[in-house]
């Protein structure tokens, strides 16, 4: 078993050294011998044992002599945890690809490949962006969320993708190329959840909500130029109306409807049925009905339409 | 006589930087360490001569013919033959007996008489002429205790062998043949004797003319000098006699499409270019030798072994290969400890204290073999060791019994 756990290790090491590639090469062969039912005869086993054994031995004899009489049975209990450990690296590693954590969908805890969080990095709301947290619920759902009257692509596709973001957001604004692209390259259903969790951002929610009113398909174009767009023009009302303008619609018609109180109604209904999610930041992206929290990469939001092997569908 | 501790500055491998883990090398029978003399002798080669000799006509020849030559000289000196055209040049010891079984014209029925503890080198060479022609091969037993015994040898030695290829030394316990009255006593049979001294040269004062031995094979990498080097000695009359082994350059006086005109010994011997570093290096190496002279060496060797022997003797399941008697010894303690595995004790030696000594069968896996013994730890000492090395040892292997 010694083997085993030898040829493991040391074939790690031996990417960086080459004294323990050759170490690794016996272990292997040792190994190899002993998968074809024939004896290890290479010493391999003895050697390294003598090896550990005279190092240890010149620090604590007792130690050594434990070794030395359970040497076998903390080889098989070794091999059990490197046997452990590998499956959850595995794990740890599939879940990565598949989730763009190690420890799962949207799971804040330290992962390796992802030491900082960035992939689960999110805008939260609290007090500061206005919405009393007290008496909301838990567990992100879009149940009894009413889509209607947000603004959405390809509506007819079976396969459903929510976006709740804020045009100030960061991490919205790194997501939501991402998912637009997703989008494109499988022509799935699109609907956009404005959700202000900057205050910067009330004016340009206001303007985004008129503009879906004027017309849906517009609205894209103008929602593209907001992500595009300086974080600090996006409380500039010249700035906005400069983009209605570019998106070919009439700025005092929009002007009008933002100050209208019917659209601040409008606003705040929608606003309500996108707190009904249950979201805790932006950007939350249902897809199918799984929640998404924060950025994750592409290949994350791609596996969930298309499976694991995405890539191979486009 | 010099401290035989201020020879230790020679050899860098021995001079420890403060801080550093003394190396504790005892595996000198496998191969010595080299003094600077040696290394300054083979760098001097390269850096000052580095040309043919005997070929060329320039300077640079001139002085690599003269120095081999007087190579060649310090080594006829060191076995005590007058005539340096009795030395001739080899790779190594191994190479030099491969010469004279290939060259000495052994034919079918003829004997040739072996020990029980036989190198390799002395073994191989002989089975494949039995093989290849026929010869037979006759073992002499040796005592229990690996002693050789005359009586039995007695037994042995007739009419019928033609030679008695026999290790002087043994690498594996140390023990040296009573060589004169084996060669004496084979003489009267006229058979031809060669000894293997790869394991004698470095310890003992060899002298040919009084030992009247025809072949007497060494290494230079076991007595200072350069890896790559060796003597075959053999009496003049019997090289002319012998058909060369290896043929080429250097070897014939002239050579037309058809045939040629051998050189006498030992050219016809050293086929090819030869390695002129190695063989000067070779001639420093005895020269620093016979500076310190075999009296010392030996006297150094037998207070180190009669140490170990005595500071051991109670270890449990110690074994012991070879005579009780350090004296029989030379510089050679052979061992193995029942239930411990030998290649584990020679790497937990390395790995606590630095120690390095040869573990396995040394070469000599026929004795093994007929022994069942699977091998044993091989401590060899030389001049160079320290009371404080084999104390070391001595610590250590306590300390690996008494855990293990």
């Amino acid at each position: 078993m010694f083997c085993v756990i030898s040829a493991i290790v040391l074939s790690i090491l031996g990417v960086f050294s080459a004294s323990n590639r050759v170490l690794a090469k016996e272990a292997l062969d040792c190994v190899f011998r002993r998968v074809t039912l024939r004896p290890c005869n290479t010493g391999f086993d003895q050697k390294m044992k003598a090896r550990i054994l005279g190092f240890v031995i010149t620090r604590s004899e007792n130690t050594a002599r434990f070794l030395n009489q359970y040497f076998e049975v903390l080889a098989w209990g070794f091999f059990v945890l490197l046997l452990t450990s590998g499956i959850f690296a595995l794990r740890g590693f599939y879940l990565f690809y598949t989730t763009g954590s190690c420890n799962g969908l949207n799971s804040t805890a330290l992962c390796v490949f992802d030491p900082t969080g960035k992939n689960n990095e999110t805008s939260v709301i609290d007090e500061g962006c206005r919405v009393d947290q007290a008496g909301r619920g838990t567990g992100l759902t879009l149940k009894d969320v009413d889509l209607s009257g947000f603004p959405v692509l390809n509506s007819s596709s079976p396969d459903k993708i929510v976006f709740i973001g804020c045009y100030a957001c960061d991490y919205t604004r790194k997501a939501y190329p991402l998912v637009k692209k997703l989008v494109e390259d499988t022509g799935a259903s699109f609907t956009f959840l404005e959700f202000p969790v900057k205050e910067q951002s009330d004016l340009d929610a206001r303007f985004a909500y008129c503009v879906n009113q004027q017309d849906p398909l517009a609205f894209w174009d103008y929602s593209d130029l907001l992500f595009a767009a300086e974080k600090v023009d996006l409380d500039n009302e010249d700035f906005l109306s400069d983009m209605v303008t570019t998106v070919g619609l009439d700025n005092d018609t929009i002007k009008a409807c933002v100050s209208d109180p019917a659209t601040e109604t409008g606003f705040q209904n929608q606003q309500q049925q996108v707190l009904n999610t249950n979201f805790q930041g932006t950007p939350t992206v249902f897809i199918n009905g799984e929640a998404l929290v924060g950025p994750k990469p592409y290949r994350v939001y791609a596996i969930r339409l298309d499976g694991f092997f995405y890539w191979l569908n486009n | 006589m010099k401290d035989m501790l201020s020879y230790r500055k020679d050899f860098p491998l021995l001079v420890t930087a403060p801080g550093n883990k003394p190396v504790v090398y005892l595996d000198t029978a496998c191969q010595s360490l080299r003094p600077k003399a040696v290394m300054d002798a083979v760098t001097r080669y390269y850096m000052e001569e580095p040309a043919c000799a005997g070929r060329s006509m320039h300077h640079l020849a001139a002085a690599v013919t003269r120095d081999v030559d007087t190579a060649r000289s310090q080594i006829a000196r060191h076995l005590h033959t007058t005539r340096n055209e009795e030395i001739i040049f080899t790779r190594n010891t191994t190479e030099a007996i491969n010469l004279v079984a290939n060259s000495l014209g052994l034919k079918l029925g003829d004997i040739v008489l072996i020990t029980d503890k036989e190198h390799n080198s002395n073994l191989i060479p002989w089975q494949r002429l039995a093989r290849r022609d026929g010869v037979i091969i006759k073992v002499v037993p040796t005592r229990p205790d690996n002693t050789f015994d005359l009586a039995v040898y007695d037994t042995f030695i007739n009419e019928k062998v033609k030679l008695v290829a026999m290790g002087m030394t043994s690498n594996l316990d140390g023990v040296t043949i009573p060589a004169q009255e084996i060669i004496k006593k084979a003489h009267k049979q006229g058979a031809l004797v060669l000894l293997d001294a790869a394991q004698t040269a470095p310890h003992q004062n060899i002298n040919v003319k009084t030992l009247d031995v025809d072949f007497l094979a060494f290494s230079g990498h076991k007595l200072l000098g350069p890896s790559g080097t060796g003597v075959l000695y053999g009496k003049y009359k019997l090289l002319e006699k012998l058909e060369p082994f290896l043929v080429g350059g250097d070897t014939v006086a002239f050579s037309t499409y058809d045939s040629c005109e051998f050189l006498p010994p030992p050219a016809k011997f050293e086929a090819g270019l030869q390695d002129y570093a190695g063989i000067i290096g070779l001639g420093a190496a005895i020269q620093y030798l016979n500076e310190i002279g075999f009296d010392a060496i030996q006297k150094q060797e037998l207070m180190l072994n009669e140490y170990l022997t005595r500071e051991t003797r109670d270890l449990k399941g110690m074994h012991l290969i070879g005579p009780a008697d350090a004296r029989l010894r030379g510089g050679i303690f052979s061992f193995y400890i029942e239930g411990l595995d030998h290649h584990r004790i020679a790497l937990m030696l390395d790995q606590m204290a630095n120690i390095v000594v040869r573990s396995g069968q040394h070469c000599v896996h026929s004795w093994f073999h007929a022994r069942g013994v699977a091998g044993t730890v091989r401590a060899s000492m030389y001049f160079y060791n320290t009371l404080q090395d084999v104390e070391s040892l001595v610590e250590n292997l306590h300390k690996i019994r008494k855990v293990l």
